[in-house]
């Protein structure tokens, strides 16, 4: 496993005939994903539009996105993993014991169909949200179903693609890959990136008490955290940088209000499939912006002496330890 | 204000062969005439060159930046640069992280980059990540031979209006030129396909062939009069028997100008894994009777490294031999990418037979102005290897030893042990430095002449050609001290170096509707903003200015 | 300028191809028709990005900053911050999410000269 098979979404909406929705509601979350990118889109390969393609949406419960759906498919809570790997057992003839579909919740008939229908497919595609992503198995979860799409090519073209939300959280996990090598997760108190998720991220290190600063931007712990990690920020000098006072401002040592990204600040944010788009602010925001306020700190920073003492360490490290 | 005193030089654009000569520096960065002010350094008893220039690497944008996702295991124990209170850290290895790169390319005395294989519709990302890779100078290539809106003109027997879509796209990506990769073959992937006979049209097309699609995209670059010729990575790449599509390829090009990128990996015999072997004769010898058309090696060394490309049915391939992490990315309407971690091994016979051709195409090429050094980073393997390959140039012996280290079935399928040539300085200089330079239209690159870049590399003379290209004593970029007794001292800004081809102004209106329906972004928003191009230096295309 | 010597009078500019960063779809087609004060439409938003482009204004709603809970100027704030993180053996960057890429390598920067932690709402 690993790796990820996928595209930009003009592919979809130029190719897709088939389209899985996995642990997403993006009638709600993403609403202009259909009409946009996916499902209603003519196109020279697909004149029809929404005629000329099948969606299949994958969840525990009936969201408003099933009324878009050609089949829905309601898996039991947490059996998203056994579900997608009976799948990629079916695509490759292998047995698959009745015991184990039923655990799912969906019958081996609907499977069965799924999975001819996968095969028919001239372009595939399966679009997977944090109902799959966030829930038991996390993200094995997600490496299973981008498994089975990559393993999907062996019969015809088929891709994935994380429905990612949180405004420009995509933006934040490129520019830290270039920068630093990883995604997230990163810590740099060897002088050089790290990368150990559990150990470096967020609410381990808040619950740990690992941390004795905490500084803040375009997010907002302090409302949706576990009540420990909460509790260390609390602890901790804190500093938020928000459009508005948020939970976190309210236990914070310092908040400054900046100006909201790409409604008054310009800039660039990254779209779920890593295009970067560039930002039109329309208001002249009272306030300066995260990136203005940030390079002060940083250039505030800079005048005081750096942490690691002249000479102590060499320019280069040929290998880790 | 700088001078360097004594030195042996070897500058080949002057066809100045290992003399001593003093070189003297203004405060613009340039070579100039004698001064006596400034700083002076003593290169009695060193060899001093042009910086390096690398006609053909991968590291900047969304395909570099997959692979750093995919290779986090590579990362955790590689080089790693330490902090400074003015230096960024980063991390070296497979994909080196930006800051890294530039450390690394300076750190040998490489001082000029070409990013060659950029998809518009990203190409803002990519010049963010140009931006953070420091001291040298980049260039960057605008991936169009599977461009399907191109290609619909090319369908359409409307040549002019392909060459003004060409030249709208190149500006639209603030690029440099034209990277063709897989041509039609990529296009085709976008259903599971792939292109890799010349004259067979291409899928979804009922005219159009690979062949016709690269004869008339080269004649688009000569006629829009860009500084580099057309980039081609050709057809059927890393097939056994390939040679033969290569081949073909070349006939497609007579009479234009072209570049064939990494031709390694498109110069094999054999018509299987089993009886893959070299063919690197025929084709070099195409190369040493066609003056017209450069190459650079894209030469393999043994270890770890991760193959990209634009060529996505090739990854998909190579995922399906290695059963390692696959990463796919198709770009709507314009190219796709792969991405596959790999290990070249000498017990591997394929990958010995790789190894041994892309050395041989650098000795059998008589002309080092027509063949660069390059491995494709980090195809072939990483940039920060070049001293390798360059000591198995220099010196014969050890080339010997380590072909003993390859499988004994080797001896028919390679023709490497047969060549004594070894490259002389000289020899060097022009294929990492002055061949590439003007290979790119770089008339200020490469070149120790008044008035060009005083971008220079100075070395002691050690006995390990090896040991002495990885650890220049000095290296200079435009003028500045950034590399001295093996530390880095100043990391600047560089340059990125942009091509305005003429397009006739209706092609804009021309361009909206089509754009419109097979993209997802808006028209407006897609022509990458020139103050998002950092230290951008715009080269203004005359038609017909190729040569 | 302060939020009261806003004109409200005149009539509305336009924006074109603005970009909603509300959710991951980052549409780029959105009208803006805005006072510089507020946006008053926001034609082709879904229900979600209308409501993040109208209830945003350029009001001055809150404080510059503050400091321990009481007002402070951005340059007062801005120097606490620094002294606050310079002091700290192990700062963490949190966040990320509802800001732009400018602001994000500025951030990654400021944990790198720290040596402190970088991380993104991604690891929850």
């Amino acid at each position: 496993m690993g790796g990820k098979v996928t595209c930009t979404l003009g592919e979809v909406k130029q190719r897709a005939d088939f389209i899985i929705y996995w642990g997403g509601n993006p009638a709600e979350c993403h609403p202009r994903h259909f009409t946009k990118y996916t499902l209603m889109q003519k196109s020279k390969f697909l004149p029809k539009g929404r005629k000329d393609r099948t969606m299949v949406l994958v969840d525990i419960r009936e969201t408003k996105s099933v009324k878009a759906s050609d089949i829905f498919l309601q898996v039991r809570p947490g059996k998203d993993f056994e579900l997608i790997t009976i799948l990629r057992a079916l695509v490759k003839e292998q047995h698959v014991t009745d015991a184990q579909i039923a655990e799912t919740g969906i019958t081996r008939e609907v499977l069965d169909d799924l999975v001819a229908r996968m095969k028919a497919a001239k372009f595939g595609c399966m679009f997977f949200g944090m109902g799959l992503s966030m829930t038991r198995g996390k993200h094995m979860n997600s490496a299973a179903l981008l498994t089975l799409a990559a393993e999907m090519n062996a019969f015809t073209k088929f891709v994935a693609m994380p429905m990612r939300g949180h405004g420009n959280v995509t933006g934040a996990d490129v520019i830290m890959r270039w920068q630093t090598g990883f995604p997230f997760g990163i810590s740099f108190n060897r002088g050089y990136p790290r990368y150990n998720p559990g150990e470096f991220s967020t609410v381990d290190v808040l619950v740990r008490g690992d941390c004795d600063a905490a500084f803040i931007i375009g997010a907002d712990p302090g409302g949706t955290m576990p009540q420990p990690a909460i509790d260390h920020l609390k602890r901790i000098p804190t500093i938020v940088l928000d459009p508005h006072i948020t939970h976190t401002s309210k236990l914070a040592r310092v908040h400054i209000t900046t100006a909201a990204q790409g409604i008054a600040a310009p800039g660039t944010a990254y779209r779920m499939d890593e295009i970067p788009m560039p930002l039109k602010p329309a208001l002249k925001s009272p306030y300066p912006s995260d990136e203005e306020v940030v390079r002060r700190i940083n250039e505030a920073i800079a005048k005081k002496p750096f942490w690691i003492p002249e000479g102590s360490m060499p320019q280069m490290l040929t290998e880790q330890v | 204000m700088l001078r360097i005193t004594g030195g042996k030089v070897y500058d080949p654009a002057n066809k100045i062969d290992g003399q001593i000569k003093d070189l003297h520096i203004d405060s613009d960065g340039r070579l100039c005439e004698p001064t006596s002010e400034g700083r002076s350094i003593d290169a009695t008893g060193m060899i001093v060159m042009p910086g390096g220039v690398d006609v053909h690497t991968h590291v900047a944008g969304g395909a570099i930046n997959f692979a750093r996702a995919m290779t986090p295991e590579d990362h955790r124990r590689t080089q790693a640069f330490i902090r400074t209170k003015t230096r960024r850290s980063g991390l070296g290895g497979m994909a080196p992280t930006t800051f890294a790169t530039g450390y690394l390319y300076a750190g040998m005395g490489w001082t000029t980059v070409n990013e060659a294989a950029v998809p518009v519709l990203s190409a803002r990302h990519t010049h963010e990540e140009l931006a953070d890779i420091p001291i040298v100078d980049k260039s960057t290539l605008t991936l169009m031979a599977n461009n399907e809106i191109m290609l619909d003109q090319m369908e359409a027997g409307e040549y002019e209006r392909a060459r003004d879509v060409v030249a709208w796209y190149i500006w639209a990506a603030k690029s440099y030129g034209v990277k063709a990769v897989n041509p039609g073959g990529v296009a085709a992937w976008k259903w599971g396909g792939d292109a890799r006979q010349l004259s067979s049209p291409i899928e979804g097309y009922d005219k159009i062939t690979p062949g016709t699609i690269v004869t008339q995209l080269a004649r688009i670059c000569d006629d829009l009069g860009l500084p580099h010729p057309m980039h081609l990575h050709c057809n059927d790449l890393g097939a056994p028997g390939n040679i033969k599509t290569t081949l073909d390829t070349l006939k497609h090009l007579e009479g234009s100008r072209a570049h064939i990128a990494h031709s390694q990996y498109h110069a094999y015999g054999g018509d299987g894994w089993e009886s893959i072997c070299s063919a690197t004769a025929q084709l070099a010898e195409y190369f040493n009777t066609h003056p017209n058309i450069t190459t650079d090696a894209g030469a393999v060394l043994f270890g770890d490294t991760v193959t990209i490309t634009a060529d996505g049915p090739w990854q998909h391939l190579l995922y399906k031999l290695t059963g390692r992490k696959w990463g796919n990315l198709d770009v709507e309407n314009e190219t796709g990418c792969g991405i596959v971690p790999y290990t070249y091994r000498p017990s591997n016979l394929v990958n010995a037979v790789q190894w041994a051709c892309g050395l041989e195409l650098l000795l059998l090429i008589q002309n080092p102005w027509q063949v660069f050094l390059s491995t494709d980073h980090p195809n072939g393997g990483c940039f920060w290897r070049y001293p390798e390959i360059i000591k198995l140039l220099m010196s014969r012996d050890f080339r010997e030893e380590c072909i003993k280290k390859l499988p004994s079935n080797i001896k028919n399928k390679i023709v490497l042990p047969e060549i004594d040539r070894e490259y002389t300085l000289s020899d060097v200089a022009t294929s990492m430095s002055a061949g590439p330079a003007r290979a790119l239209g770089l008339k200020q690159k490469g070149n120790l002449g008044v008035g060009c870049d005083a971008d220079i590399v100075i070395y002691e003379q050690e006995d390990d050609p090896g040991e002495m290209f990885a650890h220049p004593r000095y290296v200079i970029k435009g003028g500045e001290v950034i590399i001295e007794d093996g530390e880095i001292r100043e990391a600047p800004d560089g340059r990125e170096y942009i091509a305005r081809p003429f397009y006739d102004p209706a092609t804009n209106d021309f361009m909206r509707p089509l754009f419109e329906d097979c993209y997802t972004m808006a028209f407006d928003n897609y022509p990458v903003e020139m103050e998002r191009v950092h230290g951008a230096s715009i080269h203004e295309c005359k038609p017909g200015d190729a040569s | 300028m302060s939020a009261t010597a806003a004109k409200t009078e005149t009539p509305l500019q336009v924006i074109d191809n603005a970009t909603c960063t509300f959710c991951g779809c980052v549409c780029d087609d959105i009208q803006l028709h805005h006072d510089e004060m507020r946006i008053h439409k926001a034609k082709k938003a879904c229900v979600l990005g209308t409501a993040w482009f109208l209830n945003h204004t350029a009001e001055k709603k809150y404080p510059a900053a503050l400091i321990d809970g009481k007002e402070a100027t951005v340059d007062e704030a801005i120097e606490e911050t620094a002294r606050l993180l310079h002091e700290a053996d192990m700062p963490l960057i949190y966040g990320m999410s509802n800001t732009t890429c400018e602001a994000q390598k500025e951030c990654a920067a400021m944990a790198d000269s720290l040596g402190g932690l970088l991380d993104s709402h991604t690891s929850l």
